[in-house]
């Protein structure tokens, strides 16, 4: 079954290990002296949250324009804004750069007040090369851990858990100018976790990667989102991967919000039922007109209305008669791709509770 | 015509071996070319671009060998992985100045229509330097556009596009290739090859290890159960039921359904719905969860 | 989570057998203490001391660092061995055997300062100092201190060696403090070196990702302008002639029409320091820094011939290239830094 349809199953069941797991991990708040910084709750606070941002650079060009979103805990995909949206929206919540204007809180803190109590607790995997070719990857990872904040031990402790979780093991005492692609990015992911961040900011963390190594990136970022008890915003143009891993979208383009939704709203059922069968599509086209049920064809398929359960029936009966392969019978669902197909942005009927412009509020 | 043809092809450099022993033929439409990194997929796209010889085989163009043979870029387009433009011209110049090179009758007419096609007119007048990855990756396509070539070959095109500009480019390469043009497409994200090519060749250290339609390369392994997941309103009973019968090899009670694994594709496809219907078990669902592009590459790269 | 013998749903654990347990080695929550950026620029600073001095960096990378401190040293074990035979002192505190010192760091600078900073650039990690809890200028800091200190290393030990092997010889107790009185500044101008030196060599250094680039350019930069300011020296000099009267030594040829045990005219030529050769040492950092130590009151022969009423300027310049060092360190990372 595609990647797509197989992780909506495992959504589900994600939801629930998200909620036990994270309990269990997060016993123990860590000990940030006085800190007004609180742990994400799993139950529901915001870990990110905007109003009205924007940022104008001299050109002029506006990277972000009025932009208002709320990232809820969880793996939110962050998709859409072309490369100085993206990159300035990353700074702004870093604590980097000042907004022209607007407000931008994360882990409950104001980024421009407490930015770097907002770095201290966030963990940040860039696009680009950035790993020296001439240290080896417990040495980066451990020295990166030191310029987190951890004393000596923790951080030696702390960057050998994190390159185990990420699934170097014999290879990081070799250097990294050694290492393929794949192992490049885990190394990054690594020092992201080392500090033992609430907030993971992961940019676009596929790229490069050939499919075996996109879907193990994939899974461990699920991993993490659904067991580290971490929150995780991934940045990306692949709206396959998306699907796949995240619980949330929030959708920029031209430095607005175009849309924020769950992913679960945006994969939903529709009252169509498709059917495939690998020989004889006339044949059932026929049949099921027989029976009433208006079909029509769609590629490779046959589309029905779905009106109740009887619909299934007369389809089963159908193909039974006619000894027919069957080869897939589904609800269709919507596609996050529809967003982008629409020209005005798909922001026609959003799903109750998603955030569009004119849904969220101001302050 | 103008396929692309290549046979007994091989290409080393010193001890390495990067293509070996290749024998293929593409033709119009969408084709991908698909391997792991540093299979050799790069090297395939340049020998065919006749920027590199083959150190063995032949390799063609529309008939005629592309090494050494500059009259080839007439009728094909490159847009290679790199950033291979001059970031100080301007988008307009960059496509301009290809259109002169390749002598065109009206390069300024072709640049706009190219532009046009990649719909970057409102930026054209920009210098690239100031352009975004997307911006130039899609003033890279229609550099490669603005001779109306017949043969397309592209090198991870869409890489940092945003989705709108991803359909878009995949509404493009598919209406070129339905004119009849030979479109020959290297990427690592299958998805998008699923719903792009026709055909595929996959690469893999070297050596092509299948060419075709993907899904009839899968019913090829028949040493592989095929599997599917069926949500019914008893699955127990009809797992039961299925386990009964020689076309399938195992079932097995997920938290997601009843996973079936079928030895015989084509006798549990057809025997299904009057199994169910034998029973008086509805069908709500049925997926096949290894048919996919991914689950076949992922296959071919395990044999 | 462990399972032991008897919790539901396990089948029953053979009797005598131990019970299992499966550790849960699932991720790990850090509850310990976390440092301030106080403590973060220290580890940056020792972390960036130990790369100046290619520990932690195989073989290779140790080379010039222990080849330069090792010259550096031999004039204090030179002057040592020849005090321990009877002779004097042979080298001073305050200047210790400058051209020696100039080549030594020049080649330390060069080689070295791209070791703190151009690798960093070149692999782009700059970012992921930035996102964390450190501020922009808290990179360039570090780095400047931990170079400041190795340089401080390699010129102030020499002097200490020079120090102890010197009071080893003198045995009473107002020649120690002799010594040491003499010492004490010797330090203070090393310390200026460092300082400047330093600065100047990191400041290049950030300009480029490329190691070869930013030795090269510290080495030509130090270098030219170390030679040039000897040129100038020895050019801006003006040859002044003197007429004395001489009385040959006994033995020798007389002139023609010199009776015995009279005198002879001779012309004696000096050369003489003319204002432009009290100026042209600005050229040179090291001309420079020799220019400050004789306005602070430094008496040992250096290479600048005096510095007249034009201390004060010699003094400006030293703040002036180190203060358009500091800018250009911050400028850069400023602009660097960004993600």
């Amino acid at each position: 079954m595609p990647a797509q349809d197989r992780a909506v199953a495992a959504r589900a069941g994600r939801q629930n290990l998200t909620k036990c797991e994270a309990q269990h991990v997060s016993g123990q708040p860590s000990s940030l002296a006085a800190a007004p910084l609180r742990e994400p709750d799993p139950r529901g606070a915001a870990v990110i949250e905007t109003t009205a941002l924007t940022k104008r650079y001299p050109g002029p060009v506006t990277a972000l324009d009025g932009l208002t979103v709320t990232v809820e805990p969880g793996i939110t995909g962050l998709v859409g804004a072309n490369g100085a949206g993206k990159s300035t929206l990353i700074k702004i919540l870093l604590g980097l750069l000042p907004p022209t204007s607007g407000q931008a809180k994360v882990l409950g803190g104001d980024c421009v007040r407490d930015g770097e109590r907002i770095r201290g607790l966030t963990g940040y995997m860039p696009e680009h090369d950035c790993l020296p070719p001439d240290v080896a990857a417990t040495e980066f990872v451990t020295h990166l851990g030191r310029m987190s904040g951890l004393p000596p031990t923790a951080a030696k402790e702390r960057a050998a858990e994190s390159l185990r979780h990420v699934g170097l093991y014999e290879e990081r005492y070799r250097q990294i100018g050694t290492y393929s692609t794949g192992m490049k990015q885990r190394v990054k992911l690594a020092q992201a976790l080392v500090g033992d961040p609430r907030l993971l900011l992961l940019d676009e963390p596929t790229v490069g990667l050939d499919p075996a190594g996109r879907t193990s990136m994939l899974e461990l970022i699920a991993r993490i989102g659904a067991e580290f008890g971490i929150s995780i915003v991934v940045a990306s143009h692949l709206l396959g991967e998306i699907e796949r891993i995240c619980d949330h979208l929030v959708a920029i383009e031209g430095g607005r919000l175009l849309r924020a939704d769950t992913i679960t709203s945006m994969t939903q059922v529709s009252q169509v039922l498709l059917i495939e069968v690998d020989e004889g599509s006339d044949l059932l086209l026929a049949e099921l007109a027989r029976r009433g049920l208006e079909p029509r064809p769609y590629q490779r398929a046959v589309l029905v209305r779905l009106d109740g359960d009887e619909t299934y029936d007369a389809v089963r009966d159908a193909v039974a008669d006619l000894g027919l392969p069957l080869n897939r019978l589904e609800q269709r669902r919507r596609r996050v791709e529809e967003l982008f197909r629409d020209e005005e942005g798909g922001r026609d009927d959003p799903a109750p509770g998603s955030q569009t412009p004119e849904a969220s509020h101001v302050g | 015509m103008s396929a692309i043809e290549l046979r007994g092809v091989s290409r080393w450099y010193g001890n390495v071996v990067a293509v070996n022993d290749v024998t293929m033929t593409i033709g119009p439409g969408v084709t991908g070319l698909l391997g792991p990194n540093g299979a050799g997929k790069s090297t395939v796209l340049h020998l065919i671009a006749g920027f590199l010889a083959p150190s063995r085989g032949e390799l063609t163009v529309g008939g005629v060998p592309s090494w050494r043979n500059p009259d080839i870029y007439r009728t094909v387009g490159l847009v290679p992985e790199r950033d291979s433009v001059y970031a100080f011209l301007t988008g307009a110049e960059f496509v301009s100045t290809t259109a002169k090179l390749h002598r065109l009758a009206d390069p300024a007419g072709a640049t706009r229509r190219a532009i046009a096609i990649v719909d970057m007119a409102d930026a054209q007048d920009r210098r690239i330097s100031t352009y975004s990855k997307g911006m130039r990756q899609r003033i890279k396509v229609a550099a490669a556009l603005v001779h109306d070539p017949q043969v397309l070959l592209l090198d991870e095109p869409f890489n940092g596009m945003d989705p709108r500009q991803r359909l878009h480019m995949m509404d493009l390469l598919t209406r070129l290739g339905a004119e009849g043009r030979t479109i020959l497409l290297s990427s690592h994200i299958l998805e998008e090859v699923e719903q792009l090519a026709d055909t595929i060749q996959v690469i893999v250290s070297g050596r092509l290890a299948a060419s075709g339609d993907f899904r009839a390369i899968r019913r090829l392994m028949t040493s592989r159960p095929h599997v599917f997941l069926v949500r019914s309103s008893d699955d127990r009973g009809l797992g039961s039921a299925l386990i009964g019968r020689q076309a399938v090899t195992g079932v097995e009670l997920t938290g997601g359904g009843l996973q079936v694994r079928a030895c015989d594709f084509g006798a549990f496809s057809r025997e299904l719905a009057g199994l169910a219907r034998d029973k008086d078990i509805r069908l709500r669902e049925l997926l096949p969860e290894d048919e996919d592009l991914e689950s076949v590459f992922a296959y071919l790269l395990e044999s | 989570m462990s399972v032991s013998r008897g919790s539901t749903g396990a089948p029953p654990v053979p009797a005598g057998a131990e019970p299992g347990v499966i550790h849960d080695i699932g991720y790990r929550r850090y509850t310990g203490r976390r440092l301030g950026r106080a403590q973060i620029i220290r580890a940056l600073y020792w972390h960036s001391l130990r790369s100046a001095y290619g520990l932690g960096r195989g073989a290779k990378a140790k080379i010039v660092p222990v080849l330069a401190f090792a010259i550096m040293c031999l004039p204090a074990i030179v002057n040592a061995v020849s005090m321990s035979q009877g002779g004097g002192r042979i080298v001073d505190y305050d200047t210790y055997t400058n051209q020696l010192r100039v080549v030594v760091m020049i080649i330390f600078i060069a080689a070295q300062a791209p070791e703190l900073v151009s690798r960093d650039l070149r692999s782009h990690v700059l970012p992921l100092y930035f996102c964390r809890p450190l501020r922009r200028l808290d990179y360039p800091v570090a780095k400047l201190a931990a170079f400041i200190t190795a340089c401080l290393v390699i010129i102030e030990i020499p002097l200490l060696l020079l120090y102890l092997g010197t009071v080893a010889q003198v045995h009473s107790g107002s020649a120690v403090w002799d010594q040491t009185r003499a010492l004490i500044p010797g330090l203070l101008v090393g310390l200026m070196w460092s300082v400047l030196l330093a600065a100047i060599g990191l400041a290049l250094a950030s300009l480029t990702g490329r190691r070869a680039y930013a030795t090269g350019s510290i080495a030509i930069y130090f270098f030219l302008t170390w030679i040039l300011a000897g040129i100038l020296i020895a050019v801006t000099q003006r040859n002044v002639v003197r007429t004395v009267n001489v009385k040959p030594p006994p033995g020798a040829p007389l002139p023609p029409g010199v009776p015995a045990g009279g005198t002879v005219q001779a012309h004696v030529v000096t050369q003489v320091p003319t204002t432009a050769t009290h100026l042209v040492g600005l050229v040179s950092p090291f001309t420079t820094l020799d220019g400050v130590r004789q306005w602070l009151g430094g008496t040992s022969v250096g290479p600048v011939p005096g510095v007249a009423g034009y201390g004060a300027l010699y003094g400006a310049m030293l703040l002036v290239l180190l203060a358009v060092s500091l800018a250009g360190l911050a400028a850069r990372y400023r602009k660097a830094g960004s993600l």
